[in-house]
């Protein structure tokens, strides 16, 4: 009983981070504000070289909050991702998460960027965004949410994830002959095209691994309803 | 499969236990047992164990192999 009204009474654990973010927002524009106002500017706008001046504390100090909330947040997802982790294997089920996660997928339409910033600046990194449709296969591990991981289920698993890694090998080596192999490709146009290609890949691989995993699975339970 | 014949159901019948009960005694799922059931799965050894003292029955009659 007690432990109910602790639990609810306690914040979400997404809360924390949230507001620490939106301090160090917070104060990071107050500095920048300081900075424009009292001291020239001279830490907003480029420079040549720099020499300490009492006047950039503000600034400099809203850096180095900004630089331990970053390393706070990554230990954080750490300790998450370890302390899930520990979960899963005292409980021997999947870890648990909501298929909406699947709509980060769309965040690999970021990769369409690349067309603009590669003609224009000469930017080919944010073709590597087209990596992030791999997040497409949370939908299906959502699906699959916390249930026993018994030994058909990791055998399935591994089928999956053996199929998925095959056919991502296979396209990076179809992809090495067409780019790199080829006499008439110049290397400007092949690195955007490799980036691409390998960014592709990679998703495909990270969702079909999800995607199988769940074909095998499911296909199991729709053909076998049956009576106990 | 070829070549394997499963007569788990008789047995877990015989024992009075669902699928259910047996996937929860033997610490697998129940799809896992129907798979087992209609001879389309083959289990580990160690499984194969469990559900023979589960069910109480000796591992050769309720997993023939041919």
């Amino acid at each position: 009983m007690n432990d109910q009204k602790k639990s609810a009474s306690r914040s979400p654990r997404w809360l924390p981070p949230v507001l620490g973010g939106a301090a160090c927002a917070a104060l990071t524009g107050a500095a920048v504000w300081y900075d424009l106002t009292y001291n020239g500017g001279r830490l907003v706008y480029p420079m040549d070289s720099y020499a300490f001046r009492p006047t950039d504390i503000p600034m400099l100090l809203a850096l180095a909050l900004d630089a331990a909330y970053v390393l706070c947040l990554f230990a954080l997802l750490l300790g998450g991702i370890l302390a899930q982790r520990r979960q899963i294997a005292v409980t021997n089920r999947t870890r648990k998460l909501n298929p909406k996660l699947g709509l980060l997928g769309v965040l690999g339409l970021a990769g369409l960027a690349g067309f603009y910033t590669y003609p224009v600046y000469g930017l080919y990194f944010p073709f590597g965004f087209f990596a992030f449709f791999g997040f497409l296969g949370f939908f299906f591990e959502g699906k699959m949410s916390n249930i026993l991981m018994d030994e058909r289920f990791r055998e399935n698993a591994a089928k999956a994830e053996l199929k998925a890694y095959r056919t991502g090998f296979i396209i990076i080596f179809l992809l090495l002959v067409i780019t790199g192999g080829h006499s008439g490709a110049s290397s400007e146009l092949a690195l955007p095209i490799l980036m691409t290609g390998i960014a592709l890949t990679l998703a495909l691989t990270l969702f079909l691994s999800e995607y199988l995993l769940y074909r095998y699975d499911h296909d199991d339970a729709l053909d076998l309803e049956e009576e106990e | 499969m070829d070549g394997f014949t499963c007569n788990l159901k008789t047995y877990r019948v015989l024992k009075g236990l669902t699928q259910g009960e047996l996937a929860e005694l033997v610490g697998v799922r129940r799809e896992t047992i129907m798979r087992l059931e209609k001879a389309q799965y083959n289990p580990s050894l160690k499984l194969a164990v469990d559900i023979s003292r589960a069910v109480g029955a000796p591992i050769e009659e309720i997993f023939v192999f041919d």
